[in-house]
């Protein structure tokens, strides 16, 4: 009790040095809660990406006799839906179209049937040209492509059962996003990943329902039951399912507003939801859960990418703790001097202990409270929303939990050996670091080059392991982690600054070299800098380390970051093609370009993306304008095996026939540049030519290219060789913002054509991770570097005048003048700083490389250069150098504030 | 010649929670040019105070005082440290060295504030270290010296600029009484070879026996003479 009350009086009574410990403790703590509440905020975010792209929550499959009005009107009762649309689908054996009397068939696919409204409230199946009236329909691109028909042209289409409906053609449908609502419903097709049918006829519900439902015996079934599921090999899973041949159903869309942010949460709510109105509908109906299946992955991935995040973190909170041992520098001297007061009242060694310790232990239980609620409150103010949609409350709690026990065990620790040091030395020790005493153990037995050679060597041996993006079972991608790719660059970062320490060490022992630059520059106050950086070695060495890991932490994460963006964007320029594309509703030729052009658009080029079959295999061929291409579309050298993007497009335009082949198709088919290969084109009729051309490269990426199986050919001389001059699209580069350019291009080329840009691409192409914007991440851990950076050396200011305060004093007795005496303090902060930033920016620069490793499966092509934002980093030392500028307006306050004569009195 | 002209000196201190304290209590006094002063006392009766407002390094509340011609109230800070670096030396009674530079930077401080090249500056600290004797420790550091070493380098600190003044704090204080006089005894005569006044302030008597003129002060207050 007696040890207790001590302890209490020495924090209240070194009120400074209680204070300095709680801010460096409470920084750590601050950092842990708001990170962790970024996790949390970014559930809401994932949540929010999945569903983003899911037009319809659930599909309410009838049984047979349902009425669908009634089972409508029992599902729009629940609170929880917003509508509920009624959808008709039918499967279909064949499609026959004749024209000039040849017919041409193609295979499986289905009939839709819609209410007028559905597309209006889904987005889906818009009409890319003409209208559906009675008697009609809209096909799909991929089913008029197949059939070579044209609005006009009649389909036949051969039902199961036998029987057949003829249909005319009144324009195209998009049928993008539909893939889970055309695809297999069972859980049996779903889990091997059945794809969905291309071959696509859309017609009004009354049409489905008079001549194709009505044709259609009861018990048929789909005649496709094996449409398989890719396997990882790239083969075909059979699927021995019953898929029947009808289904009547209700589209049901939720109200998100009141979804949990959380994945997990979002499940338990969704199933409570089909538990409900299942319940009413008394087995009439069964409730596919969509939005459900597209959650199911994202706790794991959440989970991975928690860790992911702290991990970014992981320095500065290492930092922040790193500051509690500035604290027990900067505070020594008032320790000793407690120390010695406790001991002339009789306290024995261990009672010190006990009373040091102790204080230790209140003051970061304290300083982590503070830091759970400075924490909470950055927290909420970049994050409130997301927070407040993925549970406030709980997400407070664990972060606040968590945060506490972490930074008060760690904190305590941090502090204990500097202070087990401080109590061992006499009272009267010198206050100078003059000795050169033995260096620390890890110095001894090398663990930092041990660390960074073990570092190298699970980056050697990982290579490549990180974040893997694969499709889930919806389509969605989802990401499985390697633990693997964490330990690198943990190893680097532990391993680089015990090496950081000990070079930095090494140079400022020899400090006095810069006694003679430092005097030229500064005067004698810059000579006394430099000394006094010599004589205060450990502490300068340690306080630049922080400085230099501070600046290394924000550069890193900044490089990241930028790298991060420079691949969305990639990803979405190899996605789309390009900043713009525009696809034509009518039939177009290469001279639309022309009517792009102008201002905001900086260079066009007309694209071809027609089906063609190589052997039996249909694959996309790209045919491209080559003078015209590489001003619009950016090609890395990546995208190339055994050549240059340069090199590739040199190969085009030497030979009109010349073709890039993907590397599956070179491996599948065993040819090598200079080989003939001979490809089934569809002329303008849709009929199949057999033309030639000779293989030139191989090709591994290529924008709007599929990432399998494609083919890269020049436009003239697909064009010439089967008389179809149509194109696929047009590609443009903005001149400026993308906005603009899409607006000026949708405006110039009027309502026939639908324009989209790279923006709402790289928001469609996200996966569950790349959908949480870093921006947040990224402000907290550079904001908190800035932070650490000057508590760190404001500090060693502090410290340091702390301990000259005599030294001081005798230089103004002896006549150095406010200003040499400032510029003393002023050169050792020169000397720190200059020396932090730099070391700083070119190790950051480094584990900002091996972080790159963690997600280098996230993007396709993977990163490879990394982006250095030049302006960021700038920006980012300028804020270094302001927050420097901030500690050294403290520490030159607490200088005019030595009395001189008091200190030069004998106590 | 007049080097100090004290007039009505006051420097009061507020305590914690007690009535203010006049450390230095209307001092008036007079040093004449080339002479040794002593000013003896207690501890806590002024001594440090006075001194430092005869260096300049505070200001008095009331009254004035002009050193070398200057009244101290009109100078700028800045100004009253050019004053005590070209023309006042000071010992200080904890030597007031400078433990990470070496015997020889100590002894050069003065002139390195002073902008003096280094190749001078060292000239001139050798060659005032060799008159306190201690010509062989330039380059020694400042933990390797005895206490008595200490303070003849912070003596040779006080010369190296060939002071009008010198003001000497308790030089022997935390010395024994050999290396106090040995200590005193090369100061005086250093003093008489430049032709310097000096100021001691010490509560040694014999010491303050060497002076050409005695002072005594009690609570604040200065009066001219020895003690009874």
């Amino acid at each position: 009790m007696k040890l207790f009350r001590h302890t209490v009086h020495l924090v209240l009574r070194e009120p400074r040095r209680s204070l300095a410990a709680l801010i460096g403790v409470a920084i750590a703590s601050a950092l842990i809660t708001s990170v962790l509440l970024f996790g949390t905020a970014s559930g809401s975010t994932v949540t929010r990406r999945a569903l983003a792209d899911l037009r319809v929550d659930a599909q309410v499959v009838l049984e047979q006799g349902t009425s669908p009005s009634a089972a409508a009107a029992t599902v729009a009762a629940d609170p929880a839906v917003r509508s509920a649309m009624p959808f008709d689908l039918a499967h279909f054996d064949a499609a026959t179209s004749t024209r000039n009397g040849s017919a041409t068939q193609t295979s499986v696919g289905v009939l839709v049937g819609l209410d007028p409204g559905y597309s209006r409230s889904t987005g889906l199946f818009s009409l890319s040209s003409g209208v559906v009236k009675p008697g009609q329909i809209a096909i799909s691109r991929d089913l008029a492509s197949n059939l070579g028909v044209v609005p006009g042209d009649p389909i036949v289409f051969a039902l199961p059962g036998g029987a057949s409906a003829t249909f005319v053609v009144s324009g195209i449908v998009s049928i993008a996003g539909a893939d889970l609502i055309l695809g297999p419903i069972d859980a049996a097709h779903r889990a091997a990943g059945a794809n969905a049918p291309v071959n696509v006829a859309v017609m009004s519900l009354s049409d489905l329902e008079t001549r194709v439902l009505s044709a259609i015996p009861p018990t048929a079934i789909a005649s496709d039951p094996g449409a398989g599921g890719a396997n990882p090999a790239g083969g075909v899973t059979p699927v021995f399912a019953v898929d029947p041949a009808v289904r009547r159903e209700l589209h049901v869309q939720l109200d998100h507003a009141q979804l949990p942010g959380d994945p997990g949460a979002a499940q338990a709510w969704l199933d409570t939801v089909r538990r409900r109105v299942e319940r009413v509908g008394a087995g009439s109906f069964r409730w596919v859960d969509d939005a459900s299946a597209s959650l199911e992955p994202l706790a794991k991935d959440l989970a991975w990418g928690q860790i992911l995040f702290i991990f970014l973190a992981l320095p500065g909170i290492a930092l922040a703790l790193a500051l509690s041992r500035l604290v027990a520098d900067a505070t020594a001297d008032s320790t000793r001097r407690h120390a010695a007061l406790l001991r002339a009242r009789g306290a024995t060694a261990g009672d010190l202990r006990r009373v040091f310790v102790g204080a230790t232990v209140l003051t970061a239980i304290g300083g982590a409270a503070l830091g759970v609620a400075a924490g909470a409150g950055v927290g909420f103010a970049l994050f409130g929303r997301d927070l407040v949609s993925a549970g406030l409350v709980s997400g407070l709690l664990r972060a606040g939990a968590i945060a506490t026990v972490l930074t008060a065990v760690l904190a305590t620790a941090a502090a204990f050996l500097p202070l087990r040091a401080q109590l061992r030395e006499e009272i009267a020790m010198g206050r100078q670091e003059l000795q050169r005493g033995r260096a620390p153990l890890w110095q001894r037995l090398f663990l930092d080059v041990i660390a960074l050679l073990a570092g190298l060597m699970v980056y050697v041996l990982a290579g490549g392991s990180g974040i893997h993006p694969v499709l889930n079972a919806e389509g969605n991608p989802t990401v499985t982690l390697a633990l693997t790719s964490f330990v690198a660059p943990l190893l680097f970062w532990s391993g680089g600054t015990l090496l950081l320490l000990r070079l930095v060490t090494a140079v400022v022992r020899r400090s006095r070299r810069l006694t003679a630059p430092l005097g030229r520059f500064l005067g004698p106050g810059g000579e006394l800098a430099a000394r006094s950086l010599a004589a205060r070695l450990a502490a300068a060495s340690r306080v630049i380390v922080v400085l230099a890991l501070a600046v290394s932490f924000a550069t890193s994460v900044l490089v990241f970051d930028a790298t991060y963006r420079q691949q969305q964007r990639v990803d979405a320029q190899l996605t789309l093609g390009a900043d713009l594309k525009a696809v034509p509703a009518e039939p177009a030729t290469a001279s639309a370009a022309g009517m792009l052009a102008g201002p905001g658009i900086a260079a066009t080029t007309p694209f071809v993306d027609r089906v063609v079959y190589v052997g039996p295999e249909a694959q996309d061929l790209l045919a491209i304008d080559t003078a015209t291409l590489p001003r619009v579309v950016p090609l890395a050298d990546a995208f190339f095996s055994g050549s240059t993007a340069a090199g590739a497009l040199d190969a085009l335009r030497a030979r009109p026939d010349a073709i890039l082949v993907s590397a599956e198709t070179a491996r599948d088919y065993s040819i090598v540049p200079g080989d003939l290969i001979r490809i089934r084109v569809p002329d303008t009729n849709g009929n199949l030519k057999i033309v030639d051309f000779t293989m030139a490269w191989i090709a591994l990426e290529f924008p709007t290219a599929p990432k399998d199986a494609f083919l890269v050919a020049n436009l003239g001389y697909v064009s010439a060789q089967t008389g179809n001059d149509r194109i696929s699209f047009l590609l443009a580069r903005a001149d400026g913002d993308l906005a603009s350019a899409s607006l000026a291009a949708t405006r110039r080329l009027g309502s026939g054509w639908q324009v989209s840009d790279l923006g709402t691409t790289t928001a469609r192409i996200a996966n569950s991770i790349t959908s949480v914007d870093l921006s947040g991440l990224v402000l907290l851990d550079v904001g908190f570097a800035i932070l650490i950076a000057a508590v760190g050396v404001a500090l060693f200011l502090l410290a340091g005048l702390a301990e000259r305060r005599r030294e001081l004093a005798t230089l103004i007795a002896i006549g150095a003048e406010p200003r040499q005496v400032r510029a003393s303090i002023l050169g050792e902060t020169l000397v720190v700083g200059v020396a932090g930033i730099v070391t700083g920016i070119a190790t950051g620069a480094l584990v900002g490389l091996t972080l790159l490793q963690i997600l280098a499966g996230v993007f396709d092509p993977p990163a490879d250069v990394p982006a250095f934002p030049i302006g960021l980093l700038a920006g980012m030392v300028v804020l270094i150098v302001v927050a420097l500028g901030a500690a050294l307006a403290v520490a030159m306050r607490a200088l005019s504030r030595i009395s001189v004569v008091g200190e030069l009195r004998e106590r | 010649m007049r080097v100090i002209e004290a007039r009505s000196l006051t420097r009061r201190f507020a305590g914690n929670g007690v009535e203010p304290v006049n450390a230095v209590d209307d001092v008036t006094f007079d040093i004449t040019a080339g002479s040794f002063t002593s000013i003896e006392g207690p501890s806590g009766s002024g001594k440090t105070t006075l001194l430092g407002l005869l260096a300049g390094l505070e200001l008095p509340d009331a009254g004035s005082v002009r050193v070398l011609g200057h009244d101290l109230g009109r100078l700028s800070a800045a100004e009253r440290a050019r004053l005590r670096v070209r023309q006042i030396g000071i010992v200080f009674q904890s030597f007031g060295l400078i433990a990470s530079l070496r015997v020889g930077d100590n002894v050069s401080l003065p002139l390195a504030l002073a902008g003096m090249l280094q190749r001078e500056r060292r000239m001139r600290s050798l060659a005032v270290l060799e008159e306190v004797g201690l010509g062989a420790a330039v380059d020694a550091r400042i933990d390797e010296l005895s206490g008595g070493e200490r303070q003849r380098v912070g003596v040779a600190r006080a010369l190296v600029t060939d002071p009008t003044l010198i003001l000497a704090d308790e030089p022997t204080g935390s010395l024994d009484e050999a290396n106090g006089s040995d200590v005193i005894r090369l100061l005086v005569e250093a003093v008489r070879r430049r032709g310097s006044s000096l100021v001691l302030v010490t509560h040694d008597p014999a010491s303050a026996s060497l002076a050409d003129d005695r002072y005594q002060m009690r609570d604040g207050r200065l009066t001219h003479g020895a003690s009874a």
